[in-house]
Formats: C-alpha cells, sequence, structure tokens
C-alpha cells in the first residue's frame, strides 16, 4: 500500500506541554474508505492526536501526514476536505441552533442541504432554539449535524456521542455507516466499545500517547484468549495439559463433564479436536468482546514498559 | 447586615459547607475588589490631604465646585464641602457611585445564576446543600467583602486625617450602597435565565439610580430618595450626619436579600421568570462570512463601550455652558477640574477627551478579551477545523476591533462636540472636539497591541492587559490633579498625546505610540500564527 491510500498517517508522534508527554511516539494509519475506532481512557492522548492531525497543535517531533501532507502547513487547506467535531462541542450561546449550522457550515467546503434538513429530522433537533437554552446532548446533535451534512472526504469525531441517548445513538450509527457508504472515511474516537465495535472496520488502542495495538477487530480477537464451555459425555483426554489451554476448570454434572477453559485463538482447532473425541453435548466459544480487549490492554499493565511487553507476548501468540 | 437567621438548623453544616464553597470560588476575585477600591480610596484621601492641606485650600475648592448644578450633577451633592472628608467625598464621589454598586453585583450574580448557568450548582444541590443556601451564602460572603471594604475605607480616610465619626458614616453609607445592590443582584439571579441578564438589569438600575440622583440634587427635590446613591448621599457624613439614613439601604438590600432567599428555596433549578425565546433558523449570509461573524461576536462590546461613551460626551457637552459660567465667575473650579489656561472651552473639551480615550482603551481590551474567551471557551477549535486559516481569523477580527474602535471615538466625539455646540450655542467647538477625539488613536492603539501580543502570545497572561489598563486609568485621572512625578504620568500612554484641544497634539509622540502598536500587534500575530489552539 502507498502513502497515497493512508487518510491519515502519523509516525513516532510525540507532544511535549511542559512536563507533560502528551503524545510519546504515537502510530497511525487509517487507510481511504474506513471506519477507524480510535480507543484510548480519558487522559491518552486522543485530542491531542487529533488537533495534531487538524495542524492545530505543532507536533514536537514525529511524523503526522492528513492526505499525505503536513497538517501544521497545510491546515486551511486540508480542511476543506474535512469535517470535525470536537470532543468537548462549544458553540455560541447567542445563537440558534440553525445559525450554529449555518456557521459551521460556512467553514466546510460545501454543505448538502438536502442532507442538513434530513439530519435534522433525524436527530429530532429544533433549530429554532437558543444554544444557551439547549441541553448538553442537543449541543452535540449539532456539531455532529454540521459535520454529517457536510461533503467531506474525512469525518473526525471525538468522542461524537457522549451525551446522546441511546435512540440518538442509533442515528448516529445508521448516518456514519451512510457516509462510509458515500466513500468517506471516519475517525472515530470513543469510549463506548458497543458504538466502535458496530462500526469500526479496524480499531487502534493508545495508551498514554503511545499506540498499544492496531487492526481490525477479528486480529484484534486473534490475539486474545476466548472463553470455552463444553459439555462432553466423556472427559476430554489430556485437555488441562494441552496446548494454549489456560484457565481450566472441569467438573462432573449429572453423568456428564463440564468444562470450563480460555483458548487462543491459533490452538483451538486441536483443542475442539480432542473435545469431538470425548463427544460433545453442548459447546459454546466467546470471543473476547472489545471491552475486555481494552480492560486487558490496561488491567495489568500499570507501567508503558509492562504494556509494551503484553503486546509483545500477545503477538508472539497469535 | 447579616441574614444568617435563615439558615435552617439541621441545615447548618450544609450552610456551612456552601459558604466554604463560595467562599473558595470567590477568594481571588473578592481580594482583588477589596485592594482596587481600598487602593483608589486610600489614593484619593492621601492625595486630597495633601493637596488640600490648610482650611483656606478647602475653602476655595468648596467654593469653586458649588458654583452652579454642573457638577452637582456628575459627583453628587456633597453636604460639609468645606471639610477635607468633604472634598474627598467630592473627588471620590463619581467614581463610587459605579465602583461600589459593581462590587456588590459583581460579587453576586458571579455566585449565584452564573453558578446555575454552568450546571456547578445542580452538582452541589445534589449533594446535602438545601436549595436557598447558595444564595445565602453568596449574600453572606457579599456581605464580608463589603463589610471589609468598608473597614478599609474607615481607616484609611481615619487615617488621612478625617474626623473619625465622619470616616465611620461615610464608609458605612458607601457599603450599604454597595449592600442594597448585592440584593438586587440575588433577586435578579432567580428572576432571569442567565447572568448576562443578571448584570444587564443591575446596571440599568444602577443608571436609573444615577439619573435620579442627579435630578434630585440639581432640582433640589425628593427625587434623590428615591435612588440608593441619593440615600447615601443623604447620610451626610461630613455636614449633618444622618446615622438614621444607614437603615434604608439595610432594610432594602435586606428585602432584596430575604426575597432572594425565599425565591431560592421555593423555584425548580435553572427555572426563571422570564423563559427563553426562539430565533431565527437560519443564519444571514453576514453572519456566514468571516467578517460579518466577527462584527457580531465583538457588536454587544461596541454598543456597550459606545453607550458609555455618548452619554458621557453628551452630558458634558450639555454642561457645557454652565460649566463655564462657572468658571468664568470663579478660577479656582478650573484649576480644581485641572483646566488651565485662558481657553476654558478648549480645556473642558480637553478633560473630557481623556475620559472618553479611557472608554475607548476599555473598549479595545475587552474585544481582545473576547478572543480569549472564544478560544478558552473551546469555539476557536471548531471555528479554525474548517476553511478559515489562522492568520485570516485574528486579522479579521483585529479590523473589526479596530473598525468598533473608530466608530467609539467618532461617535463619542460627535456627540460631544455636538451637545457643546448646542450648549454653547456655536459650532466653533466642533472640529477641534473631532480632532483631538482622533489624536488619542494611537495612545489607544497602544493598548490594542498590548493585548494583540498577550493574546497571541500567552492568553493566558492577557490579565496583564487589565492590569495595565487599570494603572494607566488611575494614572490619567489622578495623576495631574494629585501632582504624581513625571515619569509616573509618563506610564500612561495618555499622557503623551499632548492634551488637545488645549495642548496641541504631539505628532513625534501619536507615530512613536503608533509604531509601538504596530511592533506589539506583529509580534502577536506571529506568536499566534506558531502556537498551539486551543491554551485554556
Amino acid at each position: 500500500m502507498t502513502t497515497a491510500d493512508f487518510v491519515i498517517r502519523t509516525e513516532g508522534l510525540r507532544k511535549v506541554f511542559g512536563k507533560v508527554r502528551a503524545l510519546d511516539g504515537l502510530d497511525l494509519a487509517i487507510r481511504q474508505g474506513e471506519v477507524h475506532g480510535f480507543l484510548g481512557p480519558n487522559g491518552s492522548g486522543k485530542s491531542t492526536t487529533i488537533r495534531v492531525l487538524l495542524g492545530l497543535m505543532k507536533a514536537t517531533s514525529g511524523r503526522a501526514e492528513l492526505f499525505g501532507r503536513d497538517p501544521w502547513a497545510n491546515a486551511a487547506l486540508l480542511h476543506h476536505r474535512l469535517a470535525y467535531v470536537a470532543g468537548d462541542v462549544a458553540l455560541w450561546p447567542a445563537l440558534t441552533g440553525g445559525q450554529c449550522l449555518d456557521v459551521l457550515g460556512a467553514t466546510h467546503s460545501g454543505v448538502n442541504k438536502r442532507r442538513r434538513a434530513d439530519l435534522i429530522q433525524r436527530f429530532d433537533l429544533d433549530p429554532t432554539k437558543r444554544v444557551r437554552d439547549y441541553s448538553k446532548g442537543n449541543r452535540q446533535k449539532v456539531a455532529l449535524i454540521a459535520a454529517l451534512a457536510a461533503d467531506a472526504e474525512l469525518l473526525v469525531l471525538d468522542e461524537p456521542t457522549s451525551g446522546l441517548d441511546p435512540l440518538m445513538e442509533q442515528a448516529f450509527q445508521e448516518c456514519v455507516r451512510g457516509r462510509r457508504q458515500d466513500g468517506a472515511t471516519v475517525l472515530l474516537s470513543s469510549h463506548i466499545m458497543g458504538e466502535v465495535e458496530a462500526l469500526a472496520d479496524r480499531v487502534s488502542i493508545i495508551r498514554r500517547g503511545r499506540t498499544v495495538t492496531s487492526g481490525t477487530l477479528a486480529e484484534l480477537r486473534s490475539r486474545t484468549r476466548s472463553t470455552v464451555h463444553a459439555v462432553t459425555a466423556r472427559e476430554p483426554d489430556g485437555l488441562a495439559g494441552a496446548e494454549g489451554v489456560a484457565d481450566h476448570h472441569t467438573e462432573r454434572l449429572d453423568g456428564h463433564v463440564d468444562s470450563r477453559f480460555t483458548i487462543d485463538t491459533g490452538h483451538l482447532d486441536a483443542v475442539i479436536g480432542r473435545l469431538h473425541a470425548a463427544g460433545i453435548h453442548t459447546l459454546t466459544v466467546t470471543p473476547p468482546s472489545l471491552d475486555a480487549l481494552f480492560l486487558r490492554n490496561y488491567e495489568k499493565s500499570p507501567t508503558p514498559d509492562e504494556a509494551d511487553g503484553d503486546v509483545v507476548a500477545a503477538e508472539a501468540a497469535s | 447586615m447579616s441574614t444568617g437567621a435563615h439558615g435552617a438548623p439541621d441545615h447548618a453544616g450544609g450552610l456551612a459547607t456552601m459558604l466554604g464553597i463560595t467562599a473558595r470560588i470567590q477568594r481571588r476575585n473578592a481580594l482583588l475588589w477589596v485592594l482596587v477600591l481600598g487602593a483608589s480610596m486610600v489614593g484619593t484621601a492621601a492625595g486630597v490631604a495633601s493637596l488640600y492641606d490648610t482650611p483656606a485650600k478647602i475653602y476655595s475648592y468648596a467654593a469653586a465646585v458649588t458654583t452652579g448644578n454642573a457638577l452637582l450633577a456628575i459627583n453628587g451633592k456633597v453636604e460639609g464641602i468645606d471639610s477635607l472628608g468633604g472634598v474627598i467625598q467630592d473627588e471620590f464621589g463619581f467614581m463610587a457611585s459605579f465602583l461600589l454598586p459593581l462590587l456588590g453585583i459583581a460579587l453576586v450574580a458571579r455566585a449565584t445564576r452564573r453558578e446555575e448557568e454552568a450546571g456547578r450548582l445542580e452538582l452541589l444541590l445534589g449533594g446535602r446543600i438545601a436549595r436557598h443556601e447558595p444564595t445565602l451564602a453568596a449574600l453572606l460572603v457579599a456581605t464580608a467583602t463589603i463589610t471589609v471594604t468598608a473597614v478599609l475605607f474607615a481607616v484609611g480616610l481615619a487615617v488621612s486625617g478625617v474626623a473619625v465619626a465622619g470616616s465611620i458614616l461615610y464608609a458605612s453609607s458607601l457599603g450599604a450602597l454597595a449592600f442594597v445592590f448585592a440584593g438586587l443582584a440575588a433577586l435578579l439571579a432567580q428572576l432571569t435565565r442567565h447572568a448576562r441578564d443578571v448584570y444587564l438589569w443591575c446596571v440599568m438600575a444602577l443608571a436609573a439610580s444615577y439619573v435620579l440622583r442627579g435630578v434630585g440634587d440639581t432640582t433640589r427635590t425628593w427625587v434623590g430618595w428615591l435612588s440608593p446613591l441619593g440615600w447615601a448621599e443623604k447620610a451626610a457624613p461630613f455636614g449633618a450626619q444622618r446615622w438614621w439614613t444607614l437603615a434604608i439601604p439595610v432594610a432594602v438590600g435586606l428585602a432584596f436579600g430575604g426575597a432572594a432567599v425565599a425565591l431560592a428555596a421555593r423555584r425548580d433549578l435553572g427555572s426563571a421568570l422570564a423563559g427563553g425565546g426562539v430565533g431565527p433558523q437560519h443564519a444571514s449570509p453576514a453572519l456566514r462570512s468571516p467578517f460579518g461573524f466577527a462584527a457580531w461576536l465583538h457588536r454587544p462590546a461596541i454598543l456597550g463601550w459606545l453607550a458609555g461613551g455618548v452619554l458621557l460626551g453628551g452630558m458634558m457637552g450639555a454642561l457645557s455652558k454652565q460649566l463655564l459660567g462657572a468658571m468664568a465667575g470663579n478660577p479656582a473650579l478650573a484649576q480644581a477640574m485641572g483646566i488651565a489656561g485662558g481657553q476654558p472651552l478648549d480645556g473642558f473639551v480637553a478633560a473630557t477627551q481623556l475620559y472618553l480615550a479611557v472608554i475607548a482603551a476599555g473598549y479595545v481590551v475587552q474585544a481582545f478579551g473576547t478572543l480569549r474567551a472564544e478560544e478558552a471557551d473551546g469555539r476557536l477549535e471548531t471555528r479554525l477545523s474548517g476553511t478559515l486559516t489562522r492568520i485570516r481569523w485574528l486579522a479579521t477580527h483585529t479590523l473589526v476591533v479596530l473598525g468598533g474602535l473608530i466608530i467609539v471615538v467618532l461617535v463619542s466625539s460627535l456627540v460631544l462636540g455636538l451637545a457643546t455646540a448646542v450648549s454653547v450655542g456655536n459650532l466653533a467647538e466642533l472640529g477641534p472636539t473631532l480632532a483631538s477625539g482622533l489624536a488619542y488613536l494611537p495612545a489607544e492603539l497602544v493598548f490594542a497591541g498590548l493585548a494583540l501580543a498577550l493574546y497571541g502570545w500567552r492568553p493566558r497572561l492577557f490579565f496583564i492587559a487589565w492590569a495595565g489598563y487599570a494603572v494607566a486609568t488611575f494614572i490619567a485621572f489622578l495623576g495631574p490633579g494629585l501632582k504624581f512625578r513625571q515619569w509616573v504620568l509618563d506610564v500612561a500612554p495618555t499622557t503623551h498625546v499632548g492634551n488637545p484641544p488645549l495642548g496641541t497634539a504631539q505628532p513625534a509622540a501619536l507615530i512613536v505610540m503608533a509604531v509601538i502598536a504596530l511592533v506589539l500587534a506583529a509580534v502577536g500575530c506571529a506568536a499566534f500564527r506558531g502556537r498551539g489552539v486551543p491554551q485554556g
């Protein structure tokens, strides 16, 4: 794949504020036409990354490219091709929602008027109310509608659904899918796992300004362990000692053998063979949820060094 | 002046907590107010005491300012003006009639409706704080701040050699004045939806009080008794000493405050008497253009400061004939007003133009402060995430701010010139009035340059622009009268203009100031291009 295929690319991106290292060697690659989930806990550097990519902040070192160009040097030019929803949506309290949409739209290269009207209806927004009288969710809707109505090749959404109710969350997901079908690329920063799981083609997880792991959801899942629950007629042969099996528990219930364990995805086939030989009664294999992936990347690693070790281990296992 | 009796015993812990929170939020703000007010009063008192150090000088001052109605309307009618305290009361009168009400308004509005609007009050009321306690705590903290200010006033006056009883009564009457407006602000905070409206209605009430007091003083009728400013004046601390008049503002302030606390206990959070209206569904083409948007953003500041300039210019112009007549009959008045030389009308216009220049400079600092607020509130980030370049954004706003400055200066000067022409009966002074207004532009641009440089370089340090403005204003207003040393006077850019039209504008100084302003602006633009956005 050539550089041109990447809408966003950063390598070893670092940003230092005084003594605080907000970004500490962040790598990110987003291909054209994909919805890319950008995950990380609060304060891990998601918003700073986005601000560097938008040319609002200058990286201390490392490389950042937006549409193959330096965002700091070409900010306004590159902004012709994108629309952005900031993490903390701040609008002008004295303007109405509709006026804000037009003011924001005036700084986009084009606004699809039909889509604007359609989005207002879909998100159930009253555009004649003043922003100061809106709830947080309604302010969020204004920013979202402005971005989704823009004729943009790239949508940069920084935690766009905080404050939205489940119904609106649903509408949001439909709209993002629609824009993706139109060919738009989406950078979706979030910590709502369900949303990312539902929308993202690929995911990057960052921690303390560094990329911890990146890939498609299937790839990420294959790097971690699935949970297996099997009820068999006989005791499976050599299961406890089998390669890739851990957390093994077994007990006899009503003449059946009930086994629970976790397994590296790479060894699943061999283990299922052993279960099959023991006469499968029921079998469930649960792939790790994004939640579990996310927690796994943080809980077990209190320091960045350990986090690196963790990734290496996961990659070696896959 | 305590309203502590309202705190129900079972919620005493809640009130104590709320008091702690309010005091913590207000700490810096309150301290700043106390220091600025205390310093102005002590500075004025010390200056007057050293300048009018003999009974003869005080007598000539008194004889001068009691001639005619003009000064009565501006500074108020001071009973017992033939005493040191009376002279101080007269000199400080104009400033006091705005600063003390603003003290009460600012302290209360900040801790009540603004907190509610920001959603922070909801957080507290979710805890063990009762609904009425934030308002009560805001009033108590404001009352404590006002009390400290009044004590500082009394001590400062007494130390400057003013009779102790008069000092205490004068300080108390000013404190009671601030208390009335604190109560009014607390009440309006319950009735209006936004902190901005609290300020707006309070300032309108203050303007009405000022007019009523002026009408009462000049017509010598009971009208002055309708005004809180009138109540403070009727206490006559250096004349008849009517201690009982203190009961009026205290009772009214308590009634306002009590009503506010009662309303806060009964109404829903976030509710108000005046509901929010609806507005247009679409932005006008003007609002969509960067230039039109900048004009919209700065319009409130332009109109607000313009209103101040027009009011001052119109009032001074309308009074010019009376003042000229008074000065013709009494040369000491000219000296008391800082007007010397044989051209009293030019001197009068020059003195007014200095006030107008201070208004214009205040406008530019506030206008650039708006840009800082745009960034700190997070709106700039969204604004710059589109096709608008940084430099175009900053240049557009700078142009609009400068356009506003020219409007403020020209219209205020025009109103001053026309009102003077109507008052004295000819147009001869109109040209010099406009020219002198324009001559102050480079000095005002220095403030604009300083504000722009601070904003571009370190927006967090923007308060330095306000501090510089406060220092320059204090020097410009009181420096010449209180005979500051030349190097102190030179700190204020307005000093270098040359006091037109009485003096001649100094072209070299004006050019130097314009160059300084330009360099500062260039530094600000360059720094803004190179820094990250947003910075809090």
